[in-house]
């Protein structure tokens, strides 16, 4: 009967020292959860953003279980290094981790513009189909395009038998340029195109794409004029043929 | 006389062209709308029979139930085949347009591949007379290419600014 009453009691002690150890290790398990997968309490980068790398090998040939209930007497990979080796290994992991975060980071950036984007040229879309080939007249390409028109009638008139048609053209493009200044500002909506949206992904600065454009809407608006300039020149010539002017 | 009229003959394909191109999305969406009210005069019609049905009992007049039946099905079907066929209607249109376009574009370089559509001395448009002759190069003559281009931008320019 004592032997009954001694064996119940180390029972309990028994079970009093593993609801002890069990409660202990509830109460650490946030901090030992943390140097599992490699934050520490010191680490000013831990703020929850992303885990470093770990600092331990998975061992994969391990054939001890890794749960038990008794206390396995392997000493704790973590509390076996040494201070240097730890700050070692620790110098090394956020030097590895800092480029993949910053390239992980630009990515996210750039994924986030390529969103962006896509939703701009989804909501421009509609709009550039239904005057795709519309080109806006403002008041200085009128005037462009008047003074062009005037300016062949002109020359076919009077000036193609000393020079070249294009000299002219050329010295009205160079006045056009002086008087630009003089007329009221456009202010046009950069359209989000494919390409321009290619562009940007690649790193392009927006500065950049946005001078590209504007060189070739100004190119655009000379081969507008140069065409307008033809075109009435080539007709002028036309009807005052067909009216039997001889030519000069 | 034929070589004199080139430039017009071009000019006034351009122009159709162009013309068709602007006016094909108008005529599109009027046909779109009258094709709209054709579908909605089905459906109605057939919400009516459906309500109609359904205050018929079964048992007691099932001919004309069955009467019924039959004309919403047919009608639902023909709801069905209006709508598919309009839709590929007006897609084949478009691309009927692109085609008949293009062809009359390659039919045009092809008449006036070595002729140009206008000769002017060839000192007035120097110093790119070879550019301007391209696919001639007769001295002094204006090439389909570049007549094309001319009158394609310039007939945009108008109409855009018409429209």
């Amino acid at each position: 009967m004592e032997a009954a009453e001694e064996k119940t009691g180390s029972v309990s002690a028994a079970q009093l020292r593993a609801e002890k150890r069990r409660r202990k290790l509830l109460q650490n398990s946030e901090d030992r959860m943390n140097r599992i997968v490699g934050f520490t309490k010191n680490d000013p980068d831990s703020s929850g953003r992303q885990a470093q790398q770990p600092r331990f090998h998975l061992d994969l040939d391990r054939t001890e279980p890794w749960s038990s209930s008794v206390p396995s007497p392997r000493p704790s990979p973590f509390l076996s290094e040494t201070p240097g080796a730890r700050l070692r290994l620790r110098t090394k992991g956020e030097e590895v981790s800092g480029s993949p975060r910053r390239g992980l980071q630009q990515y996210l950036s750039r994924f986030d513009d390529a969103m962006k984007l896509r939703s701009q040229l989804a909501n421009e879309k509609p709009a550039q189909e239904g005057g795709s080939d519309v080109e806006e007249l403002d008041p200085f390409r009128v005037f462009r395009l008047i003074g062009s028109i005037l300016l062949a009638v002109f020359v076919r008139a009077f000036v193609c038998k000393y020079l070249s048609i294009f000299a002219p053209f050329l010295t009205l493009e160079l006045a056009y340029m002086g008087l630009f200044k003089y007329f009221p500002k456009v202010e046009k909506k950069t359209k989000t195109t494919v390409l321009t949206a290619a562009l940007l992904l690649s790193g392009i600065p927006a500065e950049v794409i946005n001078r590209s454009m504007d060189t070739y809407r100004r190119m655009g608006d000379v081969f507008s004029d140069l065409c307008v300039y033809f075109f009435t020149f080539i007709i002028t010539h036309e009807i005052l043929s067909l009216f039997g002017s001889e030519t000069p | 006389m034929a070589t004199g009229c080139a430039w017009f003959l071009v000019l006034v394909s351009v122009f159709l062209c162009n013309l068709m191109k602007i006016l094909l999305p108008t005529i599109s969406s009027f046909m779109v709308q009258k094709d709209a009210d054709q579908e909605s005069e089905m459906r109605s019609e057939i919400q009516q029979m459906k309500k109609e049905q359904s205050s018929i009992s079964m048992m007691d007049e099932f001919a004309r139930y069955a009467r019924l039946e039959r004309k919403i099905n047919k009608t639902t079907d023909k709801l069905k085949t209006h709508g598919k066929t309009n839709t590929r209607s007006h897609a084949d249109q478009f691309k009927w347009n692109i085609v008949k376009q293009a062809a009359l574009m390659v039919s045009l370089i092809w008449k006036y591949y070595s002729d140009p559509v206008t000769v002017v001395p060839s000192k007035w448009i120097a110093p790119v007379e070879r550019l301007v002759a391209f696919p001639t190069g007769v001295a002094g003559g204006v090439g389909i290419t570049c007549w094309l281009v001319v009158c394609n931008k310039v007939i945009t320019l108008g109409l855009g600014a018409i429209s």
